[in-house]
């Protein structure tokens, strides 16, 4: 052991100097044995102190020594020396290498307590003032200051707590036969207190000490690894005595553990942040590995990633408090501590601020547990609506983070059209249809998963953009509306890239889905307009289908009329189609654009037994994508019966003009009327007197029924639809406008729900007429076959040339009956008369009857242009003064 | 090679006796050089200066020697 060897060299140098020093000159032999046996006792001594493995109780940081002893020295007023020294102490930490000091702190520790000591030790000598500072009464008792010093309270061992127990003692004894030598040249002075006060040291100095006694002996635990197992509770480890007490839910000091009761409820109290730090970890956890099964979406991850850096920072707090709580607790003195050292309570104030924010995200946890995408956004907003600002910011970057995917999602949707959702939790949800109903069903709005920060109509406008997109990529094979993306970002100030948008910036959002919206419309209304000329077709629809051009159906009547009447099992479509083209070639309906024309085709409805052709045709017309979304299977029905009712009107119009053709005065009614015998002749004029005037009724109904329906109903509401077209900003609004069209058109026109009853009146007058319409027929049949009949030879030169050349391909009739004579025809000619004023009378009743009935229920309806009919109707009150 | 440790050395405790002069430790320079080598060897400074205080105490308290280090 060379070192062994050399340490006791030097410790025996060690010692002679340190005596030769403190000695005064040596004297006689006498003395010099002393001296020496002084030595040999002086050299034991030290071997004792120096094994007795003392250990100064700091940090052995050489900077922050030299530091210390800086500031001591310039505390006490020698700053000039303090600036020395630091300027000795820069020059000396430089020398490294062979040759220097390798343990500097050593040395400095070695001179600021030799130098302390001494100081000490030169005021005791002096002792002029009275000690009463307390930092002085530390190190006076005992010739071992640095051993009593505040630092060195629960890391000592054993050894050199007895040593310094009994040093203590010593030196008390000492103290006390030497307090007496410097107090008494002052007890004089001060009386009483001076008595008092006498020994303070001592007292208080024996205060400490058992206090010290008292709180070693209450707690089993120190406060240090009391403090350090609250720092690993609140990383969910389990320490020494803190543990996870699964009864009670926390972390606790177990019973067994012999503590205050005090540092038992602090304990407790410090280990709530334990305890929800515990509960957000294992959220975080559960979350990752639910992952996989694709049941955490990108919003929860958002979340989980929010958490952990909020977490992270928490940990550095946590690093941070554990490196000081390395340091010992000063146990009972107000002397200067060794550096921050950390107890129960200064770990409360620590802990003050993250007990709040692990509070809220434990709270955050627990309410979105089972959430997600949107509706997660939504529930951690609402809880963003705090008035504290710590909170708000909190949460503020929290939202930031968790809404991210969200924003994505909503850019990508409105600039691009695209649905990038795995996992189901964006607002807006699409389904595969087809191209039809693209528009109507193929994406809507999914209520639950929308954030409570979107309002519903900037949801509703971000629906319709992307739906619009959509609808144009596919139904209209359109690709220009990408420029349109990109300017409405450009517009918006943000870019189409990623992560434009964040939380905070809703009105970025709102902003930047209105420029879209508004140049998507913009772009899909010009392409419905000019690529699909949808004015065009709704125009061509009215004329055809709703039999606006009057041209063409007056001679698509003509020519279809005689095959209609015929069994509807017996009519041939390919007929009815070229009879379509010819009645177009034959109007002006033939200058129009061939692709409209194109699409107006006849239609054969399913038909019955016993129907007639009339009931079965129609005319249709054929929208193809993208129009029929607009003219879908549902609007076109209602179009045709439209067209169905519209059509009926027609016929009943055109057989009434048919009888008027018939009915009209003319020269051969005329004349055959002058033939007649009185009898007859009365009543043929009253017949068709009769007739006349119910055909005039009739006639004055349909005709004001045709005019209201064509002019008051058809045009106004297409002028108004027209004009609603024109505003109409996007397709919806489109849809809106095309609905209330058709609705306005079919209830006007008795179509509706509300006038059922109406409506079946109406029809029955209409067949009414019709059954008039042949009896009329018959009738002047009847007439001119009685005319011809009873041709007389004395005819007028008149019309000679006609009925004689009609009578004689009929001669080899009138001859015998002509020889019947004027009595057997007159009895005809009556009988007849007579069986078709009956008939006559009997649909004349009739009609009064059903028109009466239908005229009281006019005014009971709702709609106000019904009363304008009515008014048309019964101009004269001649009706209601009737009835 | 030497040379430089041995100007290193003399200088350092140049220094060390520079500081301790500051603080007024009383130490020469032997007893610091001494004081120096304990301590780089590893022994405990706080026992070091503990012994430097004790053996200093022992001059003024002489006569009642016999006392102090009996204790154990």
């Amino acid at each position: 052991m060379d070192d062994g060897q050399a340490v006791v060299d030097l410790v025996k140098q060690l010692v002679n100097r340190l005596l030769a020093a403190a000695l005064p000159a040596p004297n006689t032999t006498e003395s010099t044995t002393t001296a020496q046996r002084h030595h040999q006792q002086a050299l034991r001594y030290a071997v004792r102190i120096l094994s007795s493995r003392m250990t100064p109780s700091i940090a052995a940081d050489e900077a922050a020594m030299a530091e210390s002893i800086t500031r001591r020295l310039a505390t006490q007023g020698n700053s000039s020396d303090a600036l020395t020294f630091a300027d000795l102490y820069s020059k000396f930490a430089l020398k490294t290498g062979p040759g220097s000091v390798s343990n500097k702190w050593a040395l400095l520790y070695l001179l600021k307590a030799i130098s302390e000591d001494r100081k000490t030790h030169k005021k005791l000598a002096q002792s002029d003032s009275r000690v009463s500072s307390g930092m002085f009464k530390m190190s006076v008792p005992g010739g071992l200051p640095a051993l009593f010093d505040s630092e060195s309270n629960g890391s000592s061992n054993g050894i050199s707590d007895i040593s310094r127990r009994k040093f203590d003692k010593g030196r008390r004894d000492d103290n006390l036969r030497n307090l007496p030598l410097k107090e008494t040249p002052e007890k004089g002075w001060s009386g009483g207190v001076l008595m008092v006060s006498r020994d303070p040291e001592n007292a208080r100095d024996m205060a400490y000490r058992e206090f010290a006694n008292l709180l070693k002996e209450e707690n089993e635990v120190s406060e240090e690894v009391i403090v350090r197992d609250v720092l690993y509770a609140c990383q969910e480890i389990d320490g020494k005595y803190v543990r996870f007490d699964k009864v009670i839910e926390g972390y606790a000091l177990p019973d067994r553990v012999k503590v205050p009761r005090a540092t038992r409820v602090m304990v407790r109290k410090l280990c709530e942040l334990g305890w929800l730090f515990r509960k957000v970890k294992g959220y975080i956890s559960e979350s990752m590995e639910r992952f996989p099964a694709e049941e955490v979406g990108t919003v929860g991850q958002a979340f989980c990633a929010a958490l952990q850096d909020e977490l992270s920072e928490y940990y550095k707090l946590l690093a941070v408090l554990e490196a000081q709580s390395m340091n010992p607790i000063p146990l009972v003195s107000a002397s200067a501590s060794s550096g921050n050292y950390l107890s129960l309570r200064r770990l409360s104030v620590w802990f003050a601020e993250p007990m709040v924010k692990m509070r809220l995200m434990a709270v955050l946890v627990d309410s979105c547990k089972v959430l997600r995408g949107g509706a997660m956004a939504g529930a951690i907003h609402m809880h963003a609506q705090h008035g504290d600002p710590l909170v708000h910011e909190f949460m503020k970057r929290l939202l930031r983070r968790v809404s991210s995917p969200l924003f994505e999602m909503v850019r990508s949707w409105v600039l691009e059209g695209e649905l990038e959702d795995i996992f189901g939790e964006f607002f807006v949800l699409g389904q595969p249809v087809k191209a039809e109903s693209l528009w109507r069903e193929g994406y809507h709005l999914h209520t639950a998963m929308l954030p409570s920060f979107i309002s519903q109509s900037l949801a509703h406008r971000i629906l319709r953009t992307g739906k619009s997109i959509n609808f144009l990529r596919v139904c209209c094979e359109d690709r220009s509306w990408a420029d349109a993306a990109t300017e409405s970002a450009a517009a918006a100030g943000t870019t189409t890239r990623r992560g434009g948008l964040g939380y905070g910036e809703t009105d970025a959002l709102e902003s930047l889905v209105t420029e879209a919206a508004k140049r998507i419309d913009k772009h899909l209304m010009d392409v419905m307009y000019t690529q699909y000329k949808f004015k065009e077709h709704c125009l061509a629809i009215k004329r055809y289908l709703l039999l606006g051009q009057g041209d063409f159906v007056q001679y698509l009547m003509d020519i279809v009329g005689p095959e209609l009447s015929e069994p509807a099992n017996t009519i041939s479509s390919f007929k009815l189609a070229g009879l379509l083209e010819s009645a177009i070639r034959s109007s002006n309906a033939q200058y129009d654009d061939f692709d409209i024309l194109d699409r107006l085709r006849v239609k054969m409805m399913p038909h019955n037994t016993g129907d007639r052709g009339w009931d079965v045709f129609s005319l249709e017309y054929d929208a193809r994508v993208p129009l029929n979304t607009v003219f879908t299977e549902s609007v076109m029905a209602k179009y045709l019966r439209i067209f169905n009712f519209l059509w009926k009107l027609r016929r009943v119009e055109h057989a009434l003009i048919g009888a008027w053709k018939m009915m009209k005065p003319n020269c051969i009614t005329s004349h055959f009327f002058s033939k007649l015998p009185r009898a007859v002749k009365l009543q043929l004029t009253l017949t068709s007197r009769r007739c006349q005037v119910l055909w005039d009724e009739m006639n004055h109904f349909l005709t004001n029924l045709q005019y209201y329906i064509m002019f008051e109903v058809l045009e106004v509401s297409w002028s108004n639809f027209s004009n609603e077209m024109e505003v109409a900003k996007d397709l919806d609004d489109l849809l809106a406008a095309h609905e209330k069209y058709l609705h306005s058109i079919v209830e006007k026109s008795l179509l509706g729900e509300r006038s059922q009853a109406l409506y079946k009146t109406l029809f029955v007058l209409f067949d009414l007429i019709l059954r008039f319409r042949s009896h009329t027929d018959r009738l002047y049949e009847g007439i001119s076959e009685l005319r011809a009949r009873s041709a007389d030879p004395s005819l007028p030169a008149r019309d000679k040339t006609k009925s004689g050349r009609h009578l004689s391909t009929k001669s080899s009739e009138p001859g015998s009956w002509l020889g019947e004579g004027r009595k057997a025809l007159t009895q005809r000619a009556g009988e007849f008369l007579r069986n078709m004023g009956q008939d006559i009378d009997s649909i004349s009743k009739e009609y009064s009857s059903l028109f009466g009935g239908f005229m009281s229920q006019l005014p009971v309806q709702q709609h106000i242009d019904l009363k304008f009919l009515m008014f048309r109707l019964d101009f004269t009150e001649f009706y209601s003064r009737v009835s | 090679m030497d040379s430089e440790a041995e100007r290193t050395a003399r200088e350092s405790l140049e220094l060390a006796f520079q500081m301790s002069n500051i603080l007024d430790t009383g130490l020469d320079r032997h007893t610091l050089s001494i004081l120096i080598s304990l301590c780089d060897l590893g022994l405990n400074p706080e026992a070091l200066a503990a012994v430097v205080k004790e053996l200093r105490r022992e001059t003024p308290t002489t006569t009642s020697i016999s006392t102090t280090p009996s204790a154990p």
